[in-house]
């Protein structure tokens, strides 16, 4: 081999060295006019904008409207047939266990709202902005009601911060006891309300009476009561609410409409809006309220009401329950051949039952109307907004505290209960003790009937036993975690009790 | 022995430079015909040194007593001479029928079939071409055993799968494919004209592993034609024209046996019967109509040739194909030209040059699903006629099935591809023992689209109605709410879109071979390799083109009515890197014990950082058992044992994939209006990694009197870490809408096979010769692990809305069918009470259904009682190529058999009047009648549940291609100025046999959990063509 050949393969040698170092850096492609999740947070609208995909879970609110009225005693789950939503039908029947579509649906959607939180969380450090903080308390606030819905549902839930965690990770992830939940949703929502203000500009936001309104919740159904009592108080107190009359039942049930939406009661809404239209494959997707439609009456044609799929009937027994004089009752429950038969021209009227049940009552509050339909799609998006918090809730939450707190203030907690029975012109009561508490809690069937509140209360209170026909005590207290996420989580976690 | 080594190499330089050579020239023959072999190589054994047999075959070189000229030339087997002194030497050699001096195109680098280590298979051009067919991957039907062609439409422009060796994973398996060294996708293969090709290699094993993370399909090597060195120039033209026609067609009802079949099913339902006269004769077979017969011609040109320094071929040809579905409407049409052209610009350095131009034109109807022209044509009823009125009839009685005609009319779409490939190699011989290479191979294609969308009619109530009545009018759309929204007119649409796409290729290797002393040769191959894959789109679409009128179909000219609020514009743009490094080192002791390792590198920018860089490679080594002292059977004249090993990837995967994206769906109402913020879209997974495929590989090739060849090989291929996104749990976020799974490295497939390969060739005379080749592939397909927490991967639904039935299990076959299995049919009443097993809604003339789980009832709404019944995938494959040659005659036929596979037959719509196959016909009437074919009604049955009623044997036996040709005497050629003239009539797919009812049994498809589903296949057409072939 002659000499220049020698340095000519050096050279060539050299060179491919070099061009195959300069190549790997090559390597480093950033996908081409993509937002990407690796490098985002950039400018302060970036922190924004995240915040509002976080929000976006919030409109999954249809099922707890469901789950929370149907696994009580207050509605049946109703439907074209036994086999339309039979996750709904199982849980009416108290039948349900590890698989059902709906509890996977609640368990896959508040942790997607805890991830897109904590997306914000994990990006904390990497700007610094005006503004900042009034984003990072909306997200505690919003983390902490993801939190709240499943460790709500499901008890010892995976209590994952301030990070995103990988598929391999979300494999060996173990279960946080319940109590550790509900101590970060605590320190979540004391965030929120010391970063908000009482009232925002913006319709929809978390405000500062938002935060204390679930706390007070939170620490309710722990039987936190002292806790309880106080941050009510403050809500009541200092925040800029006020209890509003009603004297018919037809204005009752119009505070749960559009056009009252963000009314002096109203602590909380979870907003919606009719703008956009949506399919039944992606109810996630949608951004009207799903539930409206589907809780309407069947095929019905005729004045007021729209037509809808008869889910999530109100019972006879929610019915009788009501004083007849309460105007709450025909404002909570509608009796739908009564209605039709007030009506000028009642054999033009008319509508179906559907084979998933039928109790001859629609949820009210929460209806199809014909001035309120969603534009593009009517069926699956309407623009009702979901009262998350209202005023009368705080009202009796707080009675209810100050009545069973370790130093009870029987005369607080009444004062409480009568204002709420006051505007809606039903009499002064005067009980003290275990009565005085039993009359709240009749009061909170009254009033928050139909808004998917009635199983939790009867839980959290130790009547779902007696009040529940089915309910297995020391079993459906908690619902059972979807088996398919116990597989994919690797198997590891035990079903909840007494559940197979 | 270093010392030896180097006394040796000392001995080498020393000979060379002093010993005094001598000027000799001869002339290399055919030693059959005596005609010269202009082009034939001369070489000076252990050296570079040599000289190419000029035009008459003549050469000269310089060489000293006591060298070794070494004659070869391609297709003769090669032949030694001792140089002692002659000045001419005439040297005749002999066709090399047992091909084991064949040339076979490995990764960067040749080698002889005697040497190979690994599993490989070649085609020779003449095979290719004589098949007439418009794609090269269709002309490897049948020809090597391991590869299986499958079609996934018939339609022109049409493509196939390949699949070597099984298909590995339920993402691409499509094999890698180089063309003259430059990656060409599966699609780009319409590009190319399959009468331009030289060769096509197949690497099957793991030696595949010199392409690294792009070889775990099976890497296809194709290499065109290139002009011979002192030739003088060559113009071929050869062409030809043929007629297509449907292989098949359905057997339907006619009118009367429809009208007779629906009044009986209509009255099981107690419902009012539909036709009062049954006699209405044959009515309108709508298949009938809708097939065509359709030309089908290709011809090309071309001029090859060579100087001493320099080689050219240089060609350019035309493919038309129009459609036997819809004619014109669906066709593909292509040009080439062609330039390969390799030069010597300075002493030892070498430029080759390939360009390749190609033009297609293709315009499609829809096909291969629901809603295809055949379905609508299958399922139509023969009650109808095609008109009425003056215009096409509407069909009413059946919802979603129009009018194939009118749907033919309506379907307006034309794509243009205009692609430039090319490279440009430099190739310097930089000492005896050392070669180096530099290359850039570039792919640039431009994609126009243009589909037209007019307003439509196709009947009351049709999902596919563009228009809002017959007289055209268009729909109307609202936007926004109805205070401050508006209500347009959606006019007809338009739809453009123009894409680029470019990929680059730079590749750098070098070569290295020596043999020390006469035993001991090393073989080493050292280089880097740098690919880059961009593509990009931009689209629109546009409402309102005037008058309805294709001739104003253009976005230019839209009306965009309502200030444009319906039209809209999209793009994307990707880009992929691949870097890539690898080493090859061969030995061989005397050509008898040979072995061979390969390591490669690649880092993919498919993969984050975590595992951006993978290493794969091979070992194998073969033994030539007949080179033996001690091998002494006679009639066995070469033998070798062939054992490999290697690691190849697969990261074919859409680009990005493992990052977060943020594309998720992320809105809420903020002072009631919808306000759109950011979600994570996929989930990330930092240590998605490729699917790496493990395989060993265990061959024997033996020749057998003199004549006879055969190689098989035994394999058994795991491919580990599919790439798919199964289900994930929910904490990692995918609840939220748009928030998918994130890509991981999931499962495991398993092939293990069985391949031969005989070929035959028998020249008795110098009139008569005979050659055979017969190829069998055994294989075995079985999905050993599915992803953590997930059952199964499902895949694809049978009927309208109906169960998913194929899927991705553990213990069954890739994209297996799971469904009832049938027992026969109730007879009677009596026999459903008192059966022991319970079948909710059974009536006689039912299906009677295998109770699975022994639970003594047959379950309908889980998965209790639905077991496995059929697989898409063979149990074996088989070819047969035939080629004979008497005087001037000879005669070609290749047929290809699938054995042992099932097809999903699901064309058949379940509504009250769509048009049913005859075999009902056969249906139950009433006890005893039949015991195969339920009754029919109108009402709800569970006959409809997917059982092994709806699924058939898909084997098949298919010839290919018969040709039969006729060359004229050189004497009567050379008066007309040519020096060959061949005509040939031919015939493509002539003959099918198969006991499947569909179109076509050959129902492939790229997604394995696809295959075998039967949509209403555009089948393959058979046709008759006649052609010639004429050199100048």
């Amino acid at each position: 081999m002659k000499f220049y050949n020698k340095i000519l393969m050096f050279f060539v040698a050299v060179l491919g060295l070099s061009f195959l170092n300069a190549c790997d850096d090559r390597l480093e492609v950033d996908p081409l006019y993509t937002i990407d999740g690796d490098s985002f947070f950039n400018t302060p609208s970036d922190y924004d904008r995240a915040l509002t995909g976080a929000y976006d879970l919030l409109q999954t609110s249809y099922l707890n409207m469901w789950i929370g009225e149907i696994a009580s005693d207050n509605a049946i789950a109703g439907g074209e047939s036994v086999t339309d939503t039979p996750g709904l039908h199982e849980i009416e029947a108290m039948t349900h266990n590890g698989v059902n579509n709906e509890l996977r649906s609640v368990f896959s959607f508040n942790y997607a709202g805890v991830v897109r939180t904590n997306y914000l969380f994990s990006n904390k450090d990497k700007l610094d902005f005006e503004g900042k903080d009034e984003i990072y308390a909306q997200a505690h606030f919003l983390r902490a009601y993801y939190y709240f819905q499943l460790v709500k549902y499901f008890g010892d839930v995976p209590l994952i911060l301030d990070r995103l965690i990988s598929e391999e990770e979300s494999t060996s992830l173990e279960r946080t006891p319940a109590s550790q939940v509900y101590e970060q949703i605590e320190i979540d929502l004391k965030a929120a309300s010391a970063g908000l203000d009482w009232t925002n500009s913006v319709k929809g936001r978390v405000t500062k009476g938002a935060a204390l309104g679930l706390l007070g919740r939170v620490y309710l159904y722990q039987d936190k009561f002292d806790d309880a009592a106080i941050v009510l108080d403050s809500v009541i107190d200092m925040g800029p609410y006020s209890l509003i009359n009603s004297t018919t039942s037809e204005e009752y049930a119009d505070l749960f409409s559009v056009n009252q939406e963000g009314n002096s009661e109203s602590v909380f809404e979870i907003q919606y809006s009719g703008q956009e239209g949506g399919s039944y494959g992606c109810l996630v997707c949608l951004e009207g309220f799903a539930a409206v439609g589907f809780q309407g009456i069947r095929q019905y044609t005729g004045p007021e009401y729209g037509d809808g799929n008869s889910y999530n009937l109100p019972t006879q027994d929610l019915y009788d329950a009501f004083d007849p004089s309460d105007i709450r009752r025909d404002g909570t429950v509608l009796d739908i051949d009564a209605f039709i038969a007030e009506q000028d021209n009642p054999g033009d009227i008319s509508y179906a039952i559907g084979g998933g049940g039928h109790t001859g009552f629609y949820n009210n509050k929460y209806i199809k109307r014909l001035d309120e339909l969603g534009l593009p799609d009517n069926d699956l998006t309407s623009p009702v907004n979901y009262r998350l918090l209202r005023l009368p809730d705080i009202y009796l939450m707080a009675a209810e505290a100050h009545n069973r707190k370790s130093a009870p203030n029987d005369v607080k907690a009444l004062e409480y209960l009568n204002d709420v029975r006051a505007r809606v012109s039903m009499l002064d009561l005067s009980l003290s003790g275990q009565a005085l508490t039993e009359a709240i809690w009749q009061e909170r069937r009254y009033e928050m009937s139909g808004e998917g509140f009635r199983f939790w209360d009867l839980v959290r209170t130790g009547r779902a036993a007696s009040e529940i026909e089915g309910f297995v005590e020391g079993k459906n207290e908690l619902f059972p975690i979807p088996q398919i996420e116990i597989d994919l989580a690797g198997g590891n976690w035990s079903q909840n009790p007494n559940y197979n | 022995m270093k010392h030896k080594l180097l006394l040796m190499m000392l001995a080498l330089v020393v000979s060379s430079s002093f010993a005094q050579a001598q000027s000799v020239s001869g002339t290399v023959k055919d030693a059959e015909t005596s005609e010269p072999l202009p082009g034939a190589s001369i070489q000076i054994k252990g050296t570079s040194r040599g000289a190419t047999a000029d035009l008459n075959g003549e050469f000269k070189l310089s060489a000293n007593s006591g060298d070794v000229l070494v004659f070869s030339f391609i297709g003769y087997a090669d032949k030694e001479i001792s140089y002692n002194g002659q000045t001419n030497i005439t040297v005749s050699l002999d066709l090399d029928i047992s091909q084991l001096s064949e040339v076979v195109v490995v990764g960067y680098g040749t080698s002889t079939k005697k040497e190979l280590t690994g599993a490989t298979a070649k085609v020779n051009a003449q095979e290719i071409e004589e098949r007439n067919v418009p794609r090269v991957d269709q002309a490897l039907q049948g020809a090597v055993a391991g590869v299986n062609i499958s079609t996934n439409s018939g339609a022109p422009g049409g493509s196939a799968n390949i699949n070597i060796r099984g298909i590995s994973t339920n993402g691409d398996s499509g094999p890698l494919v180089i063309v003259d060294g430059i990656i060409y996708d599966s699609e780009g293969l319409n590009a190319l004209n399959p009468a331009d090709i030289e060769s096509v290699n197949v690497l099957k094993d793991g030696t595949a592993g010199i392409y690294g993370v792009r070889a775990a399909n099976g890497v296809i090597i194709i290499e065109t034609k290139k002009g011979k060195k002192n030739t003088k120039p060559r113009l071929s033209l050869s062409g030809y024209y043929g007629v297509q026609r449907t292989a098949k067609t359905l057997d339907l009802l006619n009118a009367t046996e429809y009208a007779v079949l629906k009044n009986e099913a209509f009255a099981a339902n107690n419902q009012t019967v539909p036709f009062n006269n049954t006699n209405l004769g044959e009515g309108t077979d709508w298949q009938d109509k809708v097939f065509n017969d359709a030309p089908i011609q290709n011809y090309n040109i071309s001029v090859s040739g060579g100087t001493e320094k320099t080689t050219y071929n240089i060609g350019g040809s035309y493919f038309g194909q129009e459609g036997i579905v819809g004619g014109d409407k669906a066709l593909f049409e292509r040009y080439n030209a062609r330039v390969n052209f390799v030069t010597e610009i300075l002493p030892k350095l070498k430029l080759t040059n390939v360009l390749l131009y190609t033009n297609e034109y293709s315009k499609s109807l829809p096909q291969g699903s629901i809603g295809s022209v055949l379905y609508n044509a299958a399922n139509a009823y023969p009650t109808e006629p095609i008109k009425t009125d003056g215009r096409f009839s509407y069909l009413l009685n059946v919802s979603d099935v129009i009018n194939p005609f009118a749907q033919i009319e309506n379907t307006y779409n034309d794509s243009y591809v205009n692609k430039l490939v090319g490279k440009q190699e430099l190739e310097y011989e930089i000492s005896d023992h050392f070669t180096a290479n530099a290359r850039v191979g570039y792919n640039y294609a431009v994609v126009d689209y243009k589909e037209f969308g007019p307003l439509a009619w196709y009947g009351a109530g049709k999902a596919q109605n563009t228009a809002a009545n017959a007289d055209l009018d268009p729909t109307t759309v609202q936007i926004g709410d109805e205070v401050g929204g508006v209500t347009l007119e959606r006019g007809a649409r338009v739809t453009e879109s123009k894409s680029s796409y470019l990929d680059y290729l730079v590749e750098g290797f070098l070569n290295y071979k020596k043999t020390f002393g006469s035993n001991h040769t090393v073989k080493s191959t050292a280089g880097f390799s740098f690919n880059e894959v961009s593509g990009s789109q931009v689209s629109g679409t546009g409402y309102g083109v005037p008058n309805n009128d294709v001739a104003f179909a253009d976005l230019s000219l839209v009306t965009g009515i309502g200030n444009g609020y319906l039209n809209n514009t999209n793009s994307f743009q990707y880009l992929d890197r691949l870097n890539s490094i690898f080493l090859r080192g061969e030995y061989d002791y005397e050509k008898k014990y040979l072995f061979s390792g390969l390591i490669r590198r690649d880092g993919s920018t498919k993969f984050g950082s975590n595992n951006r860089f993978g290493y794969f490679g091979s070992l194998s080594a073969a033994w030539v058992i007949s080179d033996e002292d001690f091998f002494d059977i006679e009639a066995i004249d070469f033998a070798k044992l062939r054992v490999s090993q290697g690691w190849t990837g697969n990261d074919q995967i859409q680009p990005y994939a493992y990052r977060a994206s943020l594309n998720g769906e992320g809105q809420y109402v903020f002072d009631d209006v919808i306000v759109s913020g950011v979600a994570l879209g996929r989930v990330p997974n930092p240590n998605l990694a490729w699917e790496s495929t493990l395989q060993t590989n265990i061959g024997l090739d033996l020749t057998l009197f003199k004549n006879f060849d055969l190689a098989t090989n035994y394999f058994i291929k795991t491919t580990t870490g599919l790439l798919f996104a199964p289900p994930q749990s929910a904490t990692v976020g995918t609840g939220g809408a748009g928030t998918e799974p994130s890509f991981k490295n999931a499962g495991e497939v398993v092939n293990k096979g069985f391949e031969l390969d005989l070929d035959y060739a028998f020249k008795p005379s110098k009139d008569f010769s005979f050659s055979v080749n017969y190829n069998f592939t055994y294989l075995q397909n079985e999905v050993t692990k599915v992803p953590g927490g997930v059952d199964f991967v499902p895949g694809t639904g049978f009927s309208v809305g109906g169960n998913v039935v194929t899927r991705l299990e553990q213990g069954f076959p890739i994209g297996y069918f799971i469904g009832y299995e049938t027992d026969g049919i109730w007879q009677t009443a009596e026999e459903i009470a008192s059966s022991p097993i319970s079948q909710p809604g059974a009536q006689p003339g039912d299906f009677k259904y295998v109770d699975q789980n022994g639970d003594n009832e047959i379950s309908f709404g889980d998965n209790s009682d639905r077991t496995m019944i059929g697989s898409p995938i063979p149990d074996f494959t088989m070819g047969l190529n035939v080629n004979a040659n008497y005087k001037g005659i000879d005669l070609t036929a290749n047929v290809t058999a699938v054995v042992g596979n099932e097809i999903i037959r699901n064309y058949e719509r379940q509504q009250p009047y769509a048009n049913q196959l005859a075999y009902n016909l056969n249906r139950w009437t009433g006890p005893g009648s039949t015991n195969e074919y339920p009754r029919l009604t109108t009402g709800l049955t569970t006959n409809t549940n997917f059982s092994d009623f709806y699924v058939e044997d898909g084997s098949y036996v298919r010839v290919r291609n018969i040709q039969i040709g006729y060359n004229f005497p050189q004497s009567i050629a050379e008066k007309m100025g040519m020096t060959k003239f061949r005509v040939y009539i031919g015939s493509v797919n002539p003959f099918t046999f198969t006991r499947y009812m569909g179109y076509d049994p050959d129902v492939g498809s790229s997604d394995p959990l696809s295959n075998g589903v039967d949509l209403g296949r555009y089948p393959q057409a058979k046709s008759l063509m006649g052609g010639f072939n004429i050199q100048f």
